[in-house]
């Protein structure tokens, strides 16, 4: 029976997704922010082989400081004489990192949070939502500046800080969704088997949220890495010499009239990743919006 | 129906601020650019500084750029001469003379025509000084009068000063502008913050945090028949306007489209298009900040002396001062800021010698390198820069150093409980030597971020201190200097030279190399 | 009516509650002395020991909380370390300048946005409808700070339209709304355009272009006020945007509003002045809901007649 169920799932799962995909095709711009996101993850996965850290991503050499972009220096130098194309390419890994990985430490937590909350309902669901409530009405940049400087600054701690943000979304979308199917049967009789609270969680609340849930990953780590370029801005992000985007825009503000495409170039950088994010969310919040199914 | 529901919102939104807007603030006048007053220069003066007015309470502050607005409305006893005018660098102000009648015992005569710029102008007497003094003692100033027992008066315009024990900088103390004299009167009258009475040329007129401090010329300002060029005659511009442009590029930016007439420390990448403008000047000139890389010398293996000297001589300070400040520095071998006394530059320490430095590592144990430490310093420019040199000319000699940018709160944390390892501050001093070695360097002292304790350099600097031979101090301030090089708590990285930039017609500005400049005769020839 | 706002003002006080613990504990465990930030330089090791006993740092954490507590109970949110100023006053003389930047960065959004969405809607599923949801997409896909140092280059460096920062006349107002409001138009126009798209089809659309009512017409009259609801709520949803948005802008135009003081004040670790200011940020964020709330009330009366029923 178990394992029926098992295959009519996995089954029915395919032809979701197959589904979605089929839809997603035919969206130009969702294409387009998948085609440049594919690229994106090949650069930054290939990086490690393409430069040598030590010598172009964070090697000096001030007789080439502040070059202007050129035939030599396709993105020109900053103020150490470090190529600038090598640490944007190879700044987005750390990027694409903290944006992951603080979306998903916040899923795991908000999925806790709002998984306890939908089940337990009652006084436990009614502080753990004004909890979060209450965290949702102080703008998340200053809780970040605030855990950062608790912390320090260090990548780990700038993922800890953003997580928080994002995971109150996500306790919300999972709450709603416990709440909806709580208390049907199959739910209820994984309790009565003795199946502990993390397996329901995976087998029968994520699934059953799973188009909210990947449309708002997909959004939230373009606003995380936003948020963590913000961060760098304001002097608490990834520390030097690592060629974390924000961390790039901040020692380019410097230089925003003599050399300005130190400030230009990795701007673009974050908004095109985060364009291309958007466009992709925006295309899968359609795909799997059944309203659209025809 | 779009212009309503805009109309809406913005009704929505002064909706909110109504919720608890009390008095709300004025916006600026915008009074800037004055007219002609026919005198031959314009009205006003606007100052962009880099950093916040945050308090005007004098004692109970110890920001320059507070400090450098009070200048202005408040006179001290003694006046700090920035070398221009002889070479006596202390001489009088509301002090006319003063004595050592002993060791402990100073009699000062001050001047009998001042009077505080209230309604009543009241005269000042020996009494608001004893007051003032007396009162800084309770408070933050107390950190600037060290050594202060008590006051007597003796007549309306002499007083004697009691000291713990002699020392040569304690007149000095009495230039700084947290002890400009208040008003006794005005406490007692408990009038709302009696601190905005002062003596000066000018008087505060508005201060709205986070915008501007304006001033105004003093009418009836005490000194108005001492002839122009001298240190306490009236002011000219009849508006001085502070505004603060935290912003570096925005301040050179208001610079050149006229907003302001003065911008100090304009960021030296941009200074460029100020000398390309041909009505900006830039002034430049040696300065007295110091920046330096310290070693918390309590910490393995920064323990080592032969380990401090051998770092000391990896540090490229070309490097550091070029990428620092594009050159725009002096570098320096002694501990002590430049221009102070006894200033003494002529000796080996320790210059930039990568073999040296491997020579030195082998011989302090540590042949193969294999040092993996931290470099704590303040986040922003120009530490930034400087360590991300270090960092990499100490990978040289086999030192990996992690760095660890942090605000300024938490840096000052760290340095004191010593949880830091190696890291980057800087130190201005323009007047006092004793502020030198004794915060730094003296066995317990607050600003000894090195950890460094050692009796003879405590006694040298005692010495300093105390010494009234001149020759004997002289050679003790040398010798002093010398055996703290040799030690290297502290490697010296560069003396940041001053640079300000001002539209090319203004006069009477009298600059400190420490920044803590003079803007009282200050105005725009027109 | 007024029963539900008591009822909404009263949620207030959990959240100040909250939010004052948690901020006053995360200020004291962050690194960093505020008596050594006060103290200066020159400060001996016990003059700053009499500074941290006059500002009460060596009491236990739980003293100085209930200290502070105490004193809100009063109404009085404490004097800064650093200025020695009423925190309440310093926030209410820096509060409008955040509230004429974030009206006129919500005036902006809104006077692109609206009309931005309502074309993406009549031309659904066309090229106009993509290239207009990707403008709006790029305001949501920069840093603010980044959009607002391009404007400072173009605007103020190259064509020298605007001045680059402080806070002047009405131009000086001008970049840091449009870096603020950009960012915003995002959401709103994609609201728009979606709810536009369901009023759209309703029947009474049909019957007022019936009517004769001229196309224009029944887009802005019947259309728009139909779709006013879901757009007014993604509005309100944006203002903790905001005022994180005034954050940064503020800093980097050196814009005297509360995001700048609450940034300066961390840094100085003043924490009466953080903790005061994050409170009446939170209460502003209820107040602002509150304020939507009661707009739909006046667009919707549905809303109206439930408030009325409750009330």
């Amino acid at each position: 029976m178990a394992q029926a169920n098992e295959l009519k799932k996995q089954y029915k799962k395919r032809t979701l997704a197959q589904e979605t995909w089929r839809r997603l095709v035919k969206n130009p711009g969702a294409m387009l922010g998948l085609g440049f996101l594919g690229l994106l993850i090949m650069a930054a996965a290939l990086s490690p082989f393409i430069f040598d850290y030590e010598v172009d991503v964070i090697g000096q050499n001030m007789s080439e400081r502040l070059m202007a972009p050129g035939a030599a220096h396709w993105f020109g130098t900053d103020e150490y004489g470090r190529d600038l194309f090598a640490r944007v390419i190879y700044g987005a890994r750390y990027s694409l990192i903290i944006g992951v990985g603080s979306v998903l430490l916040g899923l795991v937590v908000g999925t806790i949070l709002g998984s306890q909350a939908g089940f337990h309902g009652g006084v436990i669901d009614s502080i753990i939502m004004r909890g979060i409530d209450i965290f949702y009405s102080i703008p998340n940049i200053m809780t970040a500046v605030v855990i950062v400087s608790l912390l320090g600054p260090s990548t780990v701690n700038l993922m800890i800080a953003l997580a928080f943000s994002c995971a109150s979304s996500f306790a919300r979308i999972v709450r709603a969704s416990v709440m909806t199917i709580r208390d049907q049967e199959y739910v209820e009789s994984s309790y009565a088997m003795g199946l502990p609270t993390w397996k329901i969680i995976v087998k029968h609340i994520l699934p059953n949220c799973l188009s909210p849930i990947i449309v708002q990953i997909t959004l939230l780590i373009g606003t995380t890495i936003i948020s963590a370029s913000s961060l760098s801005f304001l002097g608490i992000g990834v520390p030097a010499p690592a060629p974390e985007w924000g961390a790039l825009l901040s020692a380019g503000r410097g230089h925003i009239r003599d050399a300005s495409y130190m400030c230009i170039i990795p701007g673009l950088a974050i908004m095109f990743t985060v364009l291309a994010l958007n466009l992709l969310g925006d295309g899968l919040r359609d795909a799997l919006d059944p309203k659209m199914k025809k | 129906m779009k212009k309503r529901l805009a109309l809406l919102l913005s009704v929505a939104m002064l909706a909110a601020s109504l919720a608890g807007c009390g008095g709300g603030s004025s916006s600026s006048g915008g009074s800037s650019d004055g007219g002609a007053t026919g005198s031959g220069h314009k009205e006003s003066l606007i100052i962009g500084t880099d950093a916040d007015i945050n308090n005007l309470d004098l004692q109970k502050q110890q920001d320059a750029t507070n400090n450098i607005i009070l200048k202005n409305t408040h006179q001290t006893l003694v006046f700090f001469n920035n070398g221009s005018q002889g070479d006596e660098r202390f001489g009088p102000c509301l002090a006319t003379s003063w004595e050592f009648k002993d060791d402990t015992h100073i009699e000062m005569k001050l001047r009998d025509d001042v009077h505080f710029n209230d309604e009543e102008k009241t005269p000042m007497t020996a009494e608001d000084v004893k007051f003032t003094l007396d009162m800084a003692m309770d408070n933050m100033a107390a950190s600037i009068l060290t050594g202060y027992v008590q006051c007597n008066v003796i007549d309306d315009y002499s007083i004697e000063i009691e000291i713990e024990s002699y020392n040569n900088e304690f007149i000095q103390s009495l230039s700084s502008v947290p002890l400009s004299i208040q008003s006794k009167k005005a406490y007692e009258s408990g009038v709302e913050d009696p601190y905005y009475i002062g003596t000066g040329p000018y008087k505060f007129d508005e201060w709205v945090e986070g915008e501007y401090c304006r001033l105004v010329k003093v009418e009836d300002y005490w000194g108005n028949d001492i002839p122009e060029g001298e240190n306490l005659a009236p002011g000219v511009a009849e508006v001085i306007e502070f505004r603060p442009y935290i912003e570096a590029s925005s301040r050179v930016m208001a610079l050149q489209a006229g907003e302001i007439d003065v911008c100090v420390n304009p960021p030296i990448n941009e200074l460029q298009y100020l000398e390309e403008d041909e009505n900006i000047t830039v002034y430049e000139q040696t300065g007295t900040r110091l920046f330096y890389f310290g070693f918390n010398v309590e910490k393995e293996p920064w323990n080592n002396e032969t380990l401090r000297q051998a770092v000391a001589c990896a540090i490229d300070r070309d490097a550091v001062l070029e990428a620092a400040v594009y050159g725009k520095g002096t570098l320096q071998t002694t501990i002590l800021n430049r221009g102070l006394w006894g200033f003494y530059d002529d000796m080996e320490g320790f210059d930039y010698d990568v073999e040296r430095a491997k020579s030195l590592m082998a011989e302090a144990g540590y042949a193969n390198g294999g040092i993996t430490t931290s470099l704590s310093y303040a986040s922003g420019s120009p530490y930034e820069q400087i360590a991300t040199i270090i960092q990499s000319n100490l990978k040289e000699i086999g030192i990996e150093v992690t760095l660890e940018p942090m605000e300024t709160a938490t840096l000052k944390s760290a340095c004191v409980d010593g949880s830091h390892e190696l890291f980057l501050w800087r130190w201005n001093e323009d007047s006092k030597v004793d502020f030198v070695y004794r915060d730094l360097y003296y066995t317990g002292s607050g600003s000894n971020y090195h950890h460094y304790s050692d009796p003879k350099a405590d006694e040298l600097i005692d010495t300093v201190a105390t010494e009234k031979d001149p020759e004997l101090r002289l050679a003790a301030a040398q010798e002093l200097q010398e055996y703290l090089v040799n030690a290297c708590p502290q490697v010296p990285l560069y003396i940041a030279n001053l640079v300000v930039a001002y539209n090319k017609n203004l006069q009477g500005q009298y600059f400190y190399g420490g920044g803590n400049h003079d803007w009282r005769h200050a105005y725009i020839a027109e | 009516m007024i029963r539900y706002i008591l009822k909404r003002l009263i949620m207030l006080i959990p959240v100040i509650l909250v939010t004052s613990f948690l901020i006053f504990w995360a200020m004291s465990l962050t690194g960093g002395d505020p008596a050594l930030m006060l103290a200066g330089d020159n400060a001996k090791p016990e003059q700053i020991e009499e500074i941290r006993e006059e500002l009460g740092l060596n009491d236990p954490f739980i003293v100085r909380y209930g200290n502070y507590m105490k004193g809100m109970l009063t109404g009085d949110m404490g004097q800064s370390y650093v200025t020695k100023r009423d925190v309440f006053k310093t926030f209410m003389e820096r509060l409008p300048n955040t509230l004429m930047l974030g009206g006129a960065a919500v005036f902006i959004a809104v006077v692109v946005s609206i009309p931005l969405g309502i074309y993406t809607a009549i031309h659904q599923n066309t090229w106009k409808d993509t290239a207009g949801m990707i403008f709006a997409l790029f305001g949501n896909s920069m840093p603010n700070f980044w959009l607002g140092l391009m404007l400072i280059i173009i605007f103020s460096l190259k064509l020298g339209l605007f001045p680059t920062g402080g806070k002047g006349g009405l131009d000086s107002l001008v970049l840091p709304a449009v870096t603020v409001g950009f960012g915003l138009a995002a959401l709103i126009t994609r609201t728009t355009r979606s709810s536009m798209l369901d009023v759209l089809r309703q029947d009474y659309m049909t019957t007022a272009r019936a009517k004769g009512c001229s196309e224009k017409q029944v887009i802005t009259v019947h259309g728009l006020k139909n779709a006013l609801i879901p757009i007014i709520t993604a509005i309100g949803l944006q203002m903790s945007l905001v005022i994180t948005g005034s954050v940064l802008a503020e800093t980097v135009f050196s814009w005297p509003g509360i995001g700048r003081l609450v940034y300066d004040s961390i840094s100085k670790r003043d924490t009466p002045m953080v903790t005061g200011s994050i409170i009446m940020c939170s209460i502003l964020m209820c107040i602002i809901n509150l304020v939507v709330d009661l707009i739909y009330a006046f667009f919707d009366p549905r809303i109206k007649a439930q408030y009325s029923k409750k009330g």
